[in-house]
């Protein structure tokens, strides 16, 4: 039989406590966090351009995900709070003073109807990112909620606190000034 | 289509999102897309962002649910314990504060039994001086020790006291 160790004793009191204190059990929290976790982290990379701070953020969407009171009606409400999380700790990361990090330079292609090839795609990828780069913060959740996620407008206006009825002429402007940037590469 | 939306709009994002867009949706949905300048800019853009999306998905990596899981429940007790110790910071400071207040009481308590003990030393030395001004700068000095005395005991009090606050976690 294995000995316990003080660190097997604090790891079990640890959970006993993170039991008591969080919103579902380890096991439910693993079932979500394969779901979601993934698509969180690309959503928090695109918003902050920084891949180490949004591993940090996400694992504190995830804290304050646990720590929260909320009785979520459905999956869908949890992952929209969820979501809710982490653009609120982007948003108050943006806050702070930082340091903007400068982009690579790459060739133009403009979006069309027809297949791009692998490169292509890359370079488009890499335009995107850029372009998404010189938006403002609330400008890149409504986009990527809208278009990579494919939420409506009511989803996304809960989720980054605004008016639904608010949401459609932000969402066109924020869309108009991506796709300037984007028939530019991304650059201003 | 108010020129700022089309009623299409979500039918062109569902049709890029589930990857059916151009081909494998209907051709009247392309067609319009083609046609209308919101939804061009809209499918544009949900297929660069989809694109970017799936990608990123694979290449991404993310912990380990129970190393989040972990963390989550350590930090979890780390913010409750810090939050049951915040009454005993409280407790401290007022200790504190009643152990300096109760120093200075003291102080001026004792201030006024020490000078006739002060005036006394100086009537019985006063006699040994040659004249009155050496004997009353003797009894100005004796003043002055007594203070002195009595500021250096309350620092002997006070500063362990200061230097267990400067060094406590807290």
């Amino acid at each position: 039989m294995r000995e316990f160790t003080l660190t097997d004793m604090e790891r079990l009191g640890a959970f006993d406590e993170a039991e008591r204190t969080f919103q579902m059990t380890e096991e439910a929290f693993r079932t979500f966090y394969e779901l979601t976790a993934r698509p969180v982290r690309v959503y928090l990379g695109r918003m902050t351009n920084d891949d180490r701070l949004a591993d940090d953020l996400l694992q504190e969407t995830y804290y304050r995900f646990l720590r929260s009171n909320v009785p979520f009606e459905n999956d869908d409400h949890r992952r929209r709070y969820l979501y809710r999380i982490a653009t609120n700790l982007v948003h108050d990361h943006r806050r702070k003073p930082h340091v903007e990090i400068p982009s690579a330079v790459l060739p133009e292609p403009a979006p069309r109807f027809t297949e791009p090839t692998l490169a292509e795609r890359a370079a488009r990828r890499i335009d995107l990112q850029r372009a998404m780069a010189r938006l403002k913060p609330r400008e890149r959740s409504m986009l990527w909620l809208a278009y990579a996620l494919g939420w409506s407008h009511e989803e996304i206006a809960a989720s980054i606190g605004v008016k639904t009825g608010s949401l459609k002429p932000l969402l066109h402007r924020a869309r108009q000034r991506l796709a300037g940037l984007l028939k530019t590469g991304g650059r201003s | 289509m108010s020129g700022i939306d089309c009623t299409y709009e979500p039918a062109v994002v569902t049709a890029v999102l589930s990857g059916q867009f151009p081909r494998g949706c209907d051709e009247a949905l392309v067609a319009h897309a083609r046609e209308c300048e919101v939804c061009r800019e809209v499918s544009a853009i949900a297929t660069l962002m989809h694109d970017d999306h799936d990608r990123a998905r694979y290449e991404v990596q993310v912990p380990a649910s129970g190393q989040v899981w972990w963390r989550a429940a350590v930090r979890a007790r780390l913010d409750s314990t810090q939050a049951s110790m915040r009454p005993m910071t409280w407790l401290h400071g007022i200790t504190a504060a009643v152990a300096v207040g109760v120093m200075l009481a003291v102080m001026g308590a004792a201030w006024p039994m020490l000078m006739p003990v002060v005036e006394r030393v100086w009537a019985m030395v006063a006699g040994y001086f040659p004249s009155a001004d050496v004997a009353n700068a003797v009894a100005n000095g004796l003043r002055l020790s007594a203070m002195l005395g009595l500021i250096g005991a309350a620092i002997l009090v006070v500063a362990p006291l200061a230097l267990y606050f400067a060094l406590s976690d807290d």
